[in-house]
């Protein structure tokens, strides 16, 4: 499994995302010269219990998710963020988990986009929006590096490369950046060697980014 | 969804039984030493109490990790005619984390066992599997270098083979037929209907021992 970051897009204080923000980042890939390959979708799930009360949901993980991976048509992976559990499981763990009824899901989210070819880098811009809905939440971007499978061996070009692509973003002006936050993967008992469990912890580490803009954007106009 | 039936040897006949199988499936036995942990969970979650058990084949060089959840017989007149069981089964190959997640979402140890025998699977009409097995309990939680059998000198043996909405009664019928060749060592029956061991057993088995496995039935 080749290296990828996960980045999510980070609006300015006072402003929030859009599509015309999106169309923007597209246009920016391919004014590097991003080759637009086709579509990728990836799927998040959050869970909540099924208790008898309400009250007696809060003895249960309020950040249990499931992630979907295009690159894994087979697998699904489960995430407990708050105590830095990852799972990577057949896809009929779902069928399972649904026979259990003891979670139900909460919300479900897809990200939606294009993927592009940059060379060696393989880009994918997409939208988060929520099932059954065309409300933009957020925007995320995958940037992988095919050659490389370590993830510390292929931390500077990495960032060499976001630094170019921060900069080419900034030219627009836009009301925000793209953010790059690396999860402990150590803690997550993930080693150096790059796999989809790496990259199923960063998006729901992402997720807690998104989460987090959204309560702080509510919590200023409340 | 898969089709089972269960029975009971004495282990001093395991070895012909082995030697029939031999004969009858013609593959090689597969040895067998799984972990399996039953979860229940907790006392709030869910509507309704849920199980599921996690089973680590100890057998492979690195332990590999399977969720399964066994759910509901199928009911109904038509289903206490046959004389195999049929139930929802669904399972899925998991990292080694999955006791931990468990734990984390609210499931409970209820109870653990050490499965130490060999399977035989093939082709016979359905994909059939054939365990064969000591069923050992654990002194000291998840200790399994020091078990000890539940039923000293008594074996389970379980034959099943997945099945579908659409395909059950062919599976069905190749299981019941095929647990008619082993009827002169043992008997299968519906798991929680017991028939305890054939007073043939001890005939059949001396003949398969002195025959060498040499004559097919």
């Amino acid at each position: 499994m080749t290296l990828k970051w996960v980045l999510h897009w980070q609006p300015n204080a006072g402003s929030t995302v859009n599509s015309q923000i999106l169309s923007e980042v597209s246009q920016c890939v391919e004014s590097i010269n991003g080759v637009k390959e086709g579509r990728w979708r990836a799927t998040l799930t959050f869970y909540k219990p099924h208790t008898r009360e309400q009250s007696m949901a809060v003895d249960f993980p309020r950040d249990f998710l499931g992630i979907s991976l295009p690159e894994q048509p087979n697998k699904y992976y489960f995430i407990i963020r708050g105590q830095r559990i990852v799972l990577e499981a057949d896809s009929s763990i779902q069928t399972l988990m649904e026979k259990l009824q003891s979670y139900k899901t909460r919300v479900a989210l897809h990200f939606d986009g294009f993927q592009y070819q940059l060379g060696d880098f393989q880009l994918r811009v997409g939208k988060v929006v929520p099932t059954h809905s065309e409300n933009l939440r957020g925007i995320v971007m995958e940037v992988e590096y095919v050659p490389i499978s370590s993830v510390e061996k292929a931390r500077q070009i990495m960032e060499e490369f976001l630094d170019i692509w921060q900069e080419a973003v900034s030219k627009r002006s836009l009301p925000g950046h793209f953010m790059h936050m690396e999860p402990n993967f150590a803690e997550y008992g993930l080693t150096d060697h790059y796999t989809s469990q790496h990259t199923a912890v960063q998006y729901a580490t992402v997720m807690a980014q998104l989460i987090a803009t959204v309560q702080a954007v509510q919590s200023v106009r409340n | 969804m898969e089709c089972v039936v269960q029975g009971i040897i004495e282990t001093q006949h395991v070895e012909a039984l082995e030697i029939l199988l031999q004969g009858l499936c013609g593959v090689h036995k597969e040895r067998l030493r799984i972990h399996e942990i039953c979860l229940k969970s907790g006392p709030n979650l869910g509507v309704v109490a849920s199980e599921v058990r996690l089973l680590c084949d100890l057998e492979q060089p690195e332990s590999t990790w399977t969720v399964r959840h066994i759910g509901g017989a199928m009911r109904g007149a038509g289903a206490e005619q046959i004389s195999v069981l049929v139930r929802t089964m669904v399972e899925s190959k998991v990292s080694k984390n999955a006791l931990r997640l468990f734990y984390a979402l609210g499931y409970k140890l209820d109870h653990e066992l050490l499965r130490v025998g060999f399977t035989f699977h093939f082709q016979r009409g359905a994909q059939i599997t054939v365990t064969v097995s000591s069923v050992n309990k654990m002194l000291k939680l998840h200790a399994t270098d020091e078990a000890v059998p539940v039923t000293p000198g008594i074996q389970l043996v379980e034959v099943t083979a997945p099945a579908s909405a659409e395909n059950y009664s062919e599976v069905v019928a190749a299981v019941s037929s095929f647990c008619e060749y082993l009827a002169p060592l043992l008997h299968l029956s519906k798991p929680g209907i017991s028939t305890g061991v054939v007073p043939t057993a001890a005939a059949a088995a001396a003949s398969l021992m002195s025959d060498g496995g040499g004559t097919p039935l």
